[in-house]
């Protein structure tokens, strides 16, 4: 079944007089367990697509499809809790709270969770999602006494917490050196091998994008080519794993 | 909604304890308002109580004669030698104001300080020569024991008078007590403190006069049945006197200076003043303080119906003061609390972009900066509080003034403080609210 099909989405942001054709009609069906990687330049339209895809933003034209359900047209609080319960985010600059632990980093996506959730069972789901990401012992730092991989493992961990079916990276390297950077792809890559869940990596950078098992190439609010991919740097038990997702 | 209370308070207590001097700069609006108005309410609320006491208590029903005048001669202001050193009174003066219509009580009265000599203790004090009467005068309330028989030598003794010769809450009754060679013995002992009547001894008035060996009388404490009569008593007082002095009389229509100078004409050789006047110008026994007094109303004719209403309306304007002092001190507080958490919105805008992409509603976001106003506001209405709390004992112990806080004024403090952090809480929640979350993380 497709987690993600958009029908011809336009999006037109009007600044003053003029109108921006960020997305001059998209259409593009991802199946559950993909890892696509969407690659443009900036202005490509790429960063409107992954709003559009996270339900933060709606499209002028068009239709999106969320696991199945209709959500171009939903109400904000909705849409609240679409991103909540189906979507996690993981952002070029990580987004932790500073001066707050790891584990309480982990804990904010339940604190949104309906029905609401007791402080234990969210501090219990957390420290699972930690240790998901190899973190147990960091549980209790703050982020500045963290190196610029293991806040991402913990942006992850978030993104994570709630056990969605889509992954939204955007730009997830694009603060990381290059070693750090492959520690964090294989991170996302062994996510999908181990669980299916379904990711959409948004970037600038090929050798980036060539950790997905298909690449979309963006260009002036319209998809350039959109190809399967051999992924690089598998982990070892990969090949097993993708067999079950496939 | 509010099942992420706690959390939020949580939150909004480390958030405002990051930026320590910054959240007790914002406070100090509210906690300056809270502390102004606990501080007016505790000393306005406790004056008001002593006052109403007082009123209670006193009464306004004594009026004194003495002995001489603040003038002689007549002309303008004087010397004040005459005042209390004449020998104009005597005994039988006592005797005639007693069948004045309307009086209840005359005493007598001699002072004398002197020492007393009680077993090994002795004391410089002051004795006062009254008769029995002089108790009703003042409701005295003796205990242990009773006021002394006329022309005895029996002794009341003040209370605190008591406790330095005889020790603390010891019953001093049958004991005895030297006077000038003169030994009398103890019969009660009288609570009463006003006009430092705890600290000295009264004996019979004719104990005093033989001690000294004089026949006159300094002054006469005369108390109207009613009180608000004194001042037509004084008046009674002050003819009945003129004639037993054969004093010319004076013209028909004589104002308070001319009855007090002495007019047309001759001069009083003693001076009436009510309980009322006396206590205005308690120790200010001068021309001056004679002349203002003279022209004063008659102050004990104002029943203490018309002096409550007086001080409700005095306590109304009050009331209304504090009020307007609270309203600008709590505005200008609730404007700096507003200014921050616009601030603060700002500051936090990629938190509030994470919040809202991780599921967080609109309701969320406003709920979480509403309580960081609240929980601003309210920390700085318990800090005002305790402010207001000791401000008011302090000023309540430097001027001497009783001091009530009552349970309703603190509650009603800690709720305007809530109330200000709600109203100048909402709009920057509201603003954090509507942050469109693509802006807010983009934001860097």
């Amino acid at each position: 079944m497709s987690v993600i099909t958009l029908e011809s989405v336009k999006k037109v942001y009007k600044l003053g007089e003029n109108s921006v054709h960020a997305l001059r009609g998209v259409s593009l069906e991802i199946a559950a367990g993909e890892f696509v990687s969407i690659i443009g330049p900036s202005g490509s339209g790429k960063s409107t697509m992954m709003h559009i895809l996270g339900c933060l933003d709606r499209p002028s034209e068009g239709r999106y499809l969320l696991n199945g359900k209709d959500v171009s047209a939903l109400s904000r609080d909705a849409l609240a809790e679409i991103r909540n319960k189906q979507i996690g985010f993981v952002f070029q600059g990580f987004n932790l709270l500073p001066r707050t632990t790891a584990v309480e980093n982990v804990e904010v996506p339940l604190l949104y969770s309906r029905p609401v959730m007791h402080a234990h069972e969210r501090r219990e789901r957390a420290l699972k999602a930690l240790a998901a990401m190899g973190l147990s012992d960091r549980a209790d730092h703050h982020p500045n006494q963290l190196s610029g991989g293991q806040q991402q493992r913990v942006a992850i961990a978030r993104a994570l917490v709630n056990e969605p079916s889509l992954i939204l990276a955007d730009e997830p390297t694009g603060n990381l050196d290059t070693k750090t950077s492959i520690d964090v792809m294989q991170a996302l890559q062994e996510l999908r091998a181990r669980r299916g869940i379904t990711i959409v990596l948004i970037t600038h950078e090929p050798d980036i994008a060539a950790f997905g098992t298909r690449i979309v190439a963006v260009r002036d609010g319209v998809i350039l080519s959109d190809v399967p991919n051999v992924p690089r740097g598998l982990p070892q038990d990969a090949p097993v794993a993708l067999a079950a997702a496939g | 909604m509010f099942a992420l209370m706690p959390t939020n308070i949580r939150l909004a207590i480390r958030s405002l304890s990051r930026n320590r001097l910054r959240t007790l700069l914002t406070m100090l609006g509210i906690i300056i308002g809270v502390a102004a108005v606990l501080t007016m309410v505790a000393l306005g609320t406790g004056a008001r109580a002593s006052v109403e006491g007082e009123v209670k208590s006193a009464g306004t029903r004594l009026v004194f004669v003495r002995a001489g005048n603040y003038t002689r001669g007549g002309e303008g202001v004087g010397i004040a030698s005459g005042l209390g050193a004449a020998e104009t009174l005597t005994p039988a003066d006592a005797q005639a104001l007693r069948g004045l219509a309307g009086v209840a009580q005359v005493s007598p009265q001699l002072s004398l300080r002197a020492s007393v000599a009680a077993g090994a203790s002795r004391l410089f004090t002051q004795i006062l020569g009254v008769s029995p009467d002089f108790a009703g005068a003042y409701a005295w309330d003796v205990r242990p024991g009773r006021m002394f028989a006329a022309s005895s030598h029996e002794a009341v003794i003040g209370r605190g008078l008591a406790d330095t010769l005889f020790g603390k809450s010891l019953d001093p009754t049958g004991k005895t007590i030297q006077v000038r060679g003169q030994e009398y013995t103890i019969v009660g002992v009288t609570n009463d403190q006003s006009e430092g009547h705890g600290d000295m001894l009264f004996v019979p008035w004719q104990a005093v006069q033989a001690s000294m060996g004089i026949g006159y009388l300094q002054a006469i404490v005369v108390a109207a049945e009613r009180a608000g009569d004194a001042s037509s008593v004084a008046d009674a007082a002050k003819t009945l006197l003129r004639q037993r002095h054969h004093l010319a009389a004076a013209g028909k229509n004589q104002s308070y200076i001319s009855a007090q100078g002495g007019g047309a004409g001759a001069p009083d050789d003693f001076t009436v003043e009510t309980q009322a006047a006396k206590a205005l110008t308690q120790g200010l026994y001068t021309p001056a303080a004679a002349f203002a007094l003279a022209n004063l109303p008659k102050l004990d004719e104002v029943t203490l119906q018309e002096m409550a209403s007086t001080l409700d309306r005095a306590s109304d304007t009050m009331t209304a003061l504090l009020a307007s002092i609270a309203g600008v001190s709590l505005i200008v507080g609730g404007i700096g609390i507003m200014n921050i958490m616009l601030v603060s919105v700002t500051e936090r805008t990629r938190e509030i972009g994470l919040r809202v992409a991780s599921g967080a509603r609109s309701s969320d976001v406003a709920l979480q900066f509403l309580t960081e106003a609240v929980t601003l506001s309210i920390a700085g209405g318990l800090i005002g509080l305790v402010l207001g709390l000791v401000a008011a004992r302090l000023v309540g112990w430097a001027l001497d003034w009783p001091v009530s806080v009552s349970f309703s004024a603190i509650a009603l403090a800690i709720g305007i403080a809530a109330l200000v952090g709600l109203v100048f809480g909402s709009y920057p929640a509201r603003r954090a609210s509507l942050l469109d979350p693509i802006d807010a993380l983009r934001t860097e």
